[in-house]
């Protein structure tokens, strides 16, 4: 409890090498000079190597002209010289060089599922925050209307926009289409999308989606991009997993739905078990008209009843994806699983330290930061071996 | 029109949904046990880092970090200046009615010093510099600054900051003190700026006056041998620790209530529910050591922009799918207003006696939370 006061971490200056990275190179070009690239950054001055670790925007990447520029990188027309143009670590595929983000926007792709938040209401339209460089779109027609009727919208649904959805509603959607500008297009069109309520959102940062996602698909899924500060283009929800599940957590906490959004955004909540939800509300409905009573509670922005157990779990649950995220390891089902398995140890092993002082040092246990939070990144890190 | 509205609320408030507003605001209001989301106990304080003496070209400077990313550094110059507003002249133009001090005509400017030569400013990413929010926490830190008056036995530190400013009757120090926010502004920024405000003076050296009594000041070449504008514990006397603590500048503390709930340093998500919004500002003066309530000042709580939610009662979309007769409006005692649960209604402001009374309590009592990060930043190795 308090205030805890820590001195500065001074950071490491070592360039970091992503060694996944190498294995790959090796095979393909043997002519290109290994032992070069792999020398520290000041060394290029001297020779005319590719500099490794992170480049920032501008920095000079390589003179030779043997390379070729790929994403992340420009060349100038009178030199042969190949500059970065984003802050990141520098990847080589055969002869080309790119340059992949430490941190990027989420870059839409069809199929894609997200999180988003309503910014804006126009008169045919919403516009959504997805994280992504553009503000994507989602059309009056691109939702299910209440009750699961399927009809054209008319001028009455477009008067009535703002029940649906209105600005800093939170929803998931899938992306339908990506325009030509790279922004998207959304829509809500089955049962498991629609509004969000029960719960609580975050965001995570780091290049989710396809910033990074080639760099550990690539070389070898897992052991590379689990080690925490492993590397750079770090962190983010992983593309392409399962991103909707539900945990049965401890501590009576009963079940808890976690949505990964691919653009970075989290929604934690208790778990809605649309039947039963439903049939609650009015008793005895008819097995017909079951998929009427579910959607037409999607537009609801009441939370139901919800337990302090469950709060607490969903708070515990959201800390250990801050946790993953802070150490740089990737965010999918399979390490939020861990993270919070690990995180009930820990408590275990604190528990057993303090008996004598467990009604004073109760308090706060719950915040996962600090030892607590490294020695569950150790522990993830250990069963990802 | 909305950037108008953020400037001057208390925090950019981040477009929350009502269904996300109402589960905090019922998390955190859970009677004697608030969730909160990131796990902290009510009293708990992010870990902050902090280092002193950062700045080689200034008397004292610091810098804090919050561990969400929000960053300051705190700048403090002094300079020599020649006391303009003497006895004669204040009774003179008090006589013409151009007064210019305000409330301290007990003692003369010369003796007792005055609030102006304390200047701060404050620079925040995003605002310009007579924008609302940094003129009026620039004024908020500077009034609790010069606003500590120590009491009479602490011999070195009588009227605390200003009287510690005088040189003699015809000379004192300026104050020049400059915050820098680095980061936009994530939360209210007003405790990381006080915070580092305090660490910056904690470390603020001056020259060694060499002169003596009435004569034009001379100083001491030596940096060495410099004074802390605030005494510092040495090492020895830190023993005893019963007279240790000495005066200290102010800190300023954000409290919120949320319910009946009292929440320290809270998150962007919290202030955004929270029924009212605080800022105490608390001191530590004379030998006992006990802590003195300086102001509290009400921030306008980010809560009442916020969007309501519709119960499902009122729904549209949701007609014929609920019996009406469910949701039944409960009042909520905290603030005497009717609410479905489970529904977001935007707060109307306002706050009871005793949750205000309770906070004070809770900053100001023995081993209270005042005491905590008092004690904290004195910790913090003044290098």
């Amino acid at each position: 409890m308090g205030i805890t006061i820590l001195p500065p971490v001074v950071e490491d200056l070592v360039p970091r090498h992503d060694e996944s990275d190498d294995s790959m190179s090796v095979g393909s070009d043997s002519d290109v000079e290994m032992s070069g690239i792999r020398a520290p950054k000041r060394a290029r001055l001297g020779n005319l190597t590719v500099s490794t670790g992170v480049v920032t925007p501008g920095e000079v990447v390589t003179d030779d002209p043997q390379w070729m520029r790929g994403h992340g990188t420009y060349m100038t027309p009178l030199s042969t010289s190949i500059i970065a143009t984003v802050a990141g670590t520098v990847h080589k595929t055969n002869k080309l060089l790119s340059v992949h983000p430490l941190r990027a926007r989420y870059t839409p792709e069809i199929g894609d599922l997200v999180v988003g938040r309503i910014v804006e209401v126009q008169s045919k339209r919403w516009k959504v925050d997805v994280a992504a460089p553009l503000l994507a779109q989602l059309p009056l027609s691109a939702i299910n209307l209440p009750g699961g009727i399927l009809r054209r919208r008319t001028s009455a649904d477009e008067l009535q926009i703002r029940t649906f959805f209105s600005e800093g509603d939170l929803l998931v959607a899938e992306v339908q289409s990506v325009h030509q500008d790279g922004s998207a297009s959304l829509h809500t069109r089955s049962l498991k999308y629609g509004k969000l309520r029960n719960g609580v959102f975050l965001a995570v940062t780091g290049t989710g989606g396809s910033g990074a996602s080639s760099s550990s698909t690539k070389g070898g899924v897992g052991a590379g991009s689990l080690r925490p500060g492993a590397g750079a283009g770090v962190g983010g929800v992983v593309r392409s997993r399962r991103q909707v599940w539900t945990v049965s957590t401890h501590n009576g906490g009963g079940e808890v739905d976690v949505i990964l959004g691919v653009n970075g955004y989290i929604w934690i909540s208790k778990h809605a078990d649309g039947a039963a939800a439903a049939s609650s509300t009015t008793q005895n409905v008819s097995i017909t008209r079951m998929e009427e009573m579910v959607s037409s509670s999607i537009y609801s922005s009441q939370n139901d009843n919800i337990t302090p157990q469950t709060r607490r779990e969903i708070a515990r649950l959201a800390q250990c994806i801050q946790v993953l995220v802070q150490g740089g390891v990737r965010v999918d089902e399979e390490t939020v699983m861990r993270a919070y398995e690990a995180s009930l140890l820990v408590d275990l092993e604190v528990g057993d330290d303090e008996d004598e002082y467990e009604e004073t040092r109760h308090e706060g246990r719950e915040y996962l930061e600090g030892a607590k939070s490294r020695r569950i990144l150790e522990l993830v890190v250990q069963q990802a071996k | 029109m909305s950037n108008q509205r953020q400037a001057s609320s208390a925090s950019q408030v981040p477009h929350l949904s009502p269904a996300e507003l109402s589960y905090l605001y019922t998390s955190l209001s859970l009677p004697k046990s608030s969730i909160r989301p990131d796990g902290r106990s009510p009293t708990q304080f992010r870990p902050l880092t902090a280092e002193t003496n950062i700045l080689p070209g200034t008397n004292g400077s610091a810098r804090v970090g919050f561990a969400d990313g929000t960053q300051a550094i705190v700048g403090v110059k002094a300079e020599v200046e020649k006391t303009v507003l003497s006895n004669e002249t204040v009774d003179a133009r008090s006589e013409f009615g151009i007064s210019e001090d305000r409330g301290e005509q007990e003692g003369s400017a010369a003796v007792g010093g005055h609030g102006s030569w304390v200047q701060m400013s404050i620079e925040i990413p995003g605002f310009r510099d007579d924008d609302a929010l940094p003129v009026f926490l620039s004024e908020m830190m500077r009034e609790s600054l010069v606003g500590a008056v120590g009491s009479a036995e602490a011999s070195d530190m009588t009227g605390g900051l200003k009287g510690r400013l005088v040189i003699n009757k015809r000379w004192h120090w300026r104050l020049y003190i400059d915050v820098l926010l680095l980061s936009q502004p994530l939360s209210y920024p007003l405790p990381l700026l006080s915070l580092t405000t305090h660490l910056a003076l904690l470390s603020t050296k001056l020259p060694k006056l060499k002169s003596q009594g009435e004569e034009d000041p001379f100083f001491d070449d030596d940096w060495a041998v410099a004074e802390y504008l605030y005494p510092r514990v040495s090492l020895s006397s830190a023993k005893h620790s019963a007279r240790s603590p000495f005066v200290r500048p102010p800190v300023t503390l954000l409290v919120i209530s949320v319910g009946e709930n009292i929440i320290f340093d809270p998150n962007r998500e919290e202030i955004a529910v929270a029924d009212a919004v605080l800022a105490i500002s608390i001191t530590r003066d004379s030998e006992a050591g006990n802590l003195k309530l300086l102001s509290i000042r009400t921030v306008d709580p980010p809560s009442r922009l916020t969007q309501p939610g519709i119960p499902n009662s009122e729904n549209v979309n949701m007609l014929g799918a609920v019996a009406s007769t469910e949701d039944v409006a409960v009042l909520n005692p905290a603030t005497g207003e009717e609410e479905v649960p489970g529904v977001w209604r935007p707060r109307r402001g306002g706050v009871k006696r005793s949750v205000i009374a309770e906070m004070v309590k809770t900053v100001l009592k023995k081993g209270g939370v005042g005491e905590e990060v008092l004690e904290g930043l004195e910790g913090v190795e003044v290098s």
